[in-house]
């Protein structure tokens, strides 16, 4: 299946989906140092449901850092 | 006399943004000169190969120590009600805040809010128990629909976002204080004067919040100095009463007894 990260294309061969926590080590090398929240498909995933929420084919993950902001 | 905001009692009535400045160090200094107890910031795509994010917040997060301030996250780049609504929760799981500036832009040429889906993502996030504070224009029936869906805060502009303009619509302005006495009103974008602040203050405005005006000074650190002195004046100003215009002139020195000929005319 294939999915975006941050917009960026990963294809991860014959899976039919995966955790959000599992897509996000593709996109981390170290999460627990990172400091970060989830959007699937435009809709807040909160941490404690990275491992219930599932990560189909055609989906879009957004992972949101702080930043300087007025 | 302390700003009010959701119940938080703050010192200074300056609420300062953390984005534009020439460096990180410089933006911490400008923040603690300006007393300001509130730093607005917001949120991006994290980049995992860059280390500035994670530079910047701990920055911030180091202001927020140094002041016993508040971070006030914004929804910046949202442009319906549903974007800023998931911003405002990935926001608050980051930065364990409930307050939110909610910011729904309709142009993309002078960034003016969008006021339908302002009131929409609004009254959605109030009743998740977010505290909303609004950006909106000055248009004074949209800071009542504000304000009765629970808004306790409206943040009306006083010139588009970083134009440094000033208060383009001092009688809109004017008319939503007085239209909305116990509203917590913060002017919020386009200033770009410490006197633009000032003659916030002097309006009975509660509050101001400006970035550009201090990022993009020459000398940002004395510049939010400035700032935060021009509030100090215009809040005793207003509350001091200021005198009633006139028409005509009437001379400030006593005219009795004037000397020299005068006596004799």
């Amino acid at each position: 299946m294939n999915i975006h990260i941050n917009g960026k294309a990963y294809a991860l061969g014959h899976e039919n989906h995966i955790s959000v926590s599992s897509a996000l080590t593709l996109h981390f090398i170290e999460p627990q140092q990172s400091t970060f929240a989830v959007a699937l498909n435009g809709d807040f995933v909160g941490k404690t449901d990275y491992d219930t929420t599932m990560v189909k084919n055609g989906d879009s993950l957004d992972v949101l850092q702080p930043i300087q902001g007025g | 006399m302390s700003l009010n905001i959701y119940g938080q009692n703050l010192d200074s009535r300056l609420l300062i943004g953390s984005a534009l400045y020439p460096s990180p160090q410089v933006m911490k200094q400008a923040i603690l000169a300006s007393g300001s107890q509130v730093v607005t910031l917001s949120l991006k795509r994290q980049n995992p190969n860059e280390q500035s994010g994670q530079q910047i917040w701990h920055y911030l997060q180091e202001i927020v120590r140094q002041t016993n301030g508040h971070l006030l996250p914004n929804t910046a780049g949202c442009k319906t009600a549903k974007e800023a609504v998931t911003l405002a929760h990935m926001s608050r799981e980051i930065f364990k805040t409930d307050w939110i500036k909610l910011e729904v832009i309709g142009d993309d040429y002078n960034l003016q809010p969008d006021p339908i889906e302002l009131l929409h993502a609004a009254e959605q996030l109030i009743a998740e128990g977010f505290k909303v504070l609004p950006y909106c224009t000055d248009d004074l029936v949209i800071c009542q629909r504000l304000y009765d869906l629970g808004c306790q805060v409206i943040m009306p502009w006083a010139s588009p976002i970083g134009t440094g303009k000033g208060l383009m619509n001092p009688y809109n302005l004017e008319t939503i204080r007085m239209r909305l006495p116990d509203a917590t009103l913060i002017l919020d974008a386009g200033i770009g004067k410490p006197s633009d602040a000032c003659l916030a203050m002097e309006m009975g405005y509660d509050g101001v919040l400006l970035n550009s005006a201090v990022a993009l000074a020459d000398n940002p650190v004395l510049m939010a100095k400035a700032f935060g002195q021009a509030l100090q004046a215009g809040e005793q100003g207003y509350v001091a009463g200021i005198m009633q215009e006139r028409q005509t002139a009437h001379p400030s020195t006593p005219t009795l007894d004037t000397p020299f000929w005068h006596q004799n005319s």
